[in-house]
């Protein structure tokens, strides 16, 4: 337990705390975000959706949710990199060598 | 369909894949023998074997036949389905891989129960897990029998029986070590076969999409009002329920939080989950390409979708039906054999999580306290999985005609309901107490059991009224709503000495759920 309060009072760590929620939450929301607009716009603009993207006969609201999917993966590798390059940051490697 | 008799392909795949998977359970038995070793397959698993099995828990039946069913009759309205799937899993990844992989051992249950009173919120937990098993575990399995019925023309009694049979030996015998690597075997024949058929489906049209597409307007009734957004939900509530439905249920399925426990650390924890969103998010993509390719090419076929647009043996079988067609017998015996592994393993992973929350939450921690030896829980669980699957087999023999969809909604909205907001704000909100973390799952609970009856779901459909009470399919956007506002409410009006003990114990969390 004393180990415990010790670390939350050190600086470094704090940093690291809002590091990571900075990454956690600006990421969670931006993918919801985008999802529940592309969902909810779909009801109140059909015929965009349904209309071919530039000359391909692809429909755009198609178009559009795959490239949301293939956000989501891109970004979720990038979230790994990082959240995993923190992981070796300094006031960790302090701590488990306690 | 079914009159040519037995496929002989169908049938070398499938008992290839079933000798396969008994060689690993006996292998893994050899393995398996301490409680940490049964649940969790000792956390030796590497992230990307995790990602793969996670992917497997995941991609059910329901997922590979189910959607490109749902394609076919919804066209656009099925991509809602496959974002809101693949932005859950970034999700979870995001905002639960880490913390719970440091603060659990077994079960989510663990988490749950850190800083708050153990035995209340280990009850909760086991409940909330046995209330998600059970009925995704019967429709899983009614779905498998319905299918192998189809497919193999093996009376739906046997073919439960098998499922059944199969599942249960895979767990009691292998734990969570065969059931793992049962899982990662289905899930690399699973995307191998559905990346073949959708080569073979695009080969159809010189690998063209916008070939196939503009065959898709040309074949479809409705020509290309089938793109158009509306054809299953056409209010923005709906949008929003199943959104939540998919985001929140998803992180709150006992079997998938099950899994961050069998990797050594947080940091294979986030690449385990990584490995799956990129999995996930490549299948759900596949999947609905394979969809309006079955558009394209099925309708039209007198063989496979009568005059009426209606598909023989329902919607499910339109992947099967497509890699009849763009394939052969060979290929469509592959498929089928595929889609029979895909479910056997899935009630695999079920059934090892609704045995833990038994065996671990319930009896050796809250009647046990604790008090009692590794061999003793590894037997108690051993049992509860033998209990739990004669029980699954007979309730699915009984339940025959019941509602697969239904199901699977009542499974999902309540791990979004009860075990999700439970999990999120232990997690992240300092203020949360054990009185506002139960009063909160069992006003879920209500809201989304009372919610379903009323919806048109089992109002209109089961019960056979005119107009639903409730006229939306999924009650989440409600009864997470009530979940996270009754927990809140409670939380910050309790004034118990337990209550101080919780919050004051939020520190020492946060570090551990930060460090490991």
């Amino acid at each position: 337990m004393g180990t415990a309060t010790e670390l939350l009072d050190d600086p470094a760590f704090r940093r690291l705390l809002r590091q990571r929620n900075r990454w956690r939450w600006g990421l969670s929301g931006l993918l919801i975000g985008i999802y529940l607009v592309y969902g909810v716009l779909g009801v109140y603009l059909p015929e965009a959706y349904a209309a071919p993207l530039g000359n391909s006969s692809l429909p755009s609201g198609l178009v559009a949710g795959l490239s949301i999917i293939l956000l989501t993966i891109v970004l979720s590798m990038i979230y790994v990199r990082i959240a995993n390059r923190l992981e070796s940051s300094e006031v960790l490697e302090r701590d488990r060598q306690r | 369909m079914s009159d040519s008799g037995p496929n002989v392909t169908a049938i070398i795949v499938f008992i290839a894949f079933v000798s396969f998977s008994l060689f690993i359970t006996w292998w893994a038995a050899k393995k398996t023998r301490s409680a940490g070793e049964f649940y969790t397959a000792g956390g030796k698993i590497t992230g990307f074997q995790n990602g793969l099995a996670l992917a497997g828990d995941f991609m059910s039946a329901a997922t590979f036949l189910g959607l490109t069913g749902l394609v076919f009759v919804g066209g656009y309205d099925a991509m809602l389905f496959t974002v809101a799937i693949t932005v859950s899993w970034a999700f979870i990844l995001f905002a639960f891989a880490d913390r719970m992989r440091n603060l659990g051992r077994y079960t989510f249950a663990d988490v749950v129960a850190y800083r708050l009173e153990p035995n209340k919120l280990r009850v909760l937990a086991a409940a909330g897990t046995l209330t998600v098993a059970i009925p995704y575990l019967i429709a899983q399995m009614v779905g498998a029998g319905a299918l192998i019925e189809t497919l193999f023309n093996i009376p739906y009694l046997a073919a439960v029986i098998i499922v059944g049979t199969l599942m249960t030996v895979y767990v009691v015998f292998g734990g969570m070590l065969a059931t793992t690597w049962v899982q990662v075997t289905k899930a690399v024949l699973l995307l191998g076969g559905g990346s073949a058929l959708l080569v073979l489906v695009l080969s159809q049209f010189d690998f063209s999409l916008n070939t196939m597409f503009e065959r898709v307007a040309v074949q479809h009734p409705r020509g290309t009002g089938i793109f158009l957004p509306g054809n299953l939900y056409s209010d923005p509530v709906s949008i929003l329920s199943l959104g939540l439905a998919f985001i929140c249920g998803t992180a709150g399925l006992p079997h998938v939080l099950m899994r961050f426990f069998t990797v050594p650390d947080a940091k294979q924890a986030r690449r385990s989950i990584g490995y799956a969103v990129i999995i996930i998010g490549y299948f759900q993509a596949a999947v609905v390409i394979i969809g309006f390719g079955a558009i394209a090419l099925l309708i039209g076929q007198p063989d496979y979708v009568d005059a009426s647009g209606r598909i023989p043996g329902g919607s499910n079988m339109v992947s099967v039906y497509l890699s009849r067609l763009v394939g052969g017998e060979v290929f469509f015996g592959l498929i089928a054999a595929v889609a029979f592994a895909t479910i056997l393993a899935v009630v695999a992973g079920i059934l090892l999580s609704a045995s833990a929350a038994v065996a671990h939450d319930f009896y050796a921690r809250v009647i046990r306290g604790g008090e009692l030896t590794d061999d003793t829980e590894v037997r108690v669980s051993r049992w509860a999985t033998l209990i739990i699957g004669a029980t699954a087999i007979a309730l699915s023999l009984m339940f025959r005609n019941v509602n697969v969809a239904v199901l699977s909604t009542i499974a999902l909205a309540i791990a979004a309901s009860v075990n999700f907001p439970a999990i999120f704000l232990t997690l992240y909100w300092s203020g949360l107490t054990t009185r506002g973390a139960v009063a909160g799952g069992v006003a879920g609970l209500v809201v989304v059991v009372v919610l379903i009856v009323l919806s048109p779901t089992v109002w209109v459909n089961v019960l056979g009224n005119r107009n639903a009470i409730f006229p939306y399919a999924y009650p989440t956007l409600f009864s997470v709503a009530t979940a996270f506002a009754v927990t809140i409410v409670v939380s910050l009006t309790d004034n118990s000495e337990r209550a101080k003990i919780d919050r004051a114990a939020y520190p020492a969390q946060l570090v551990t759920s930060e460090t490991g």
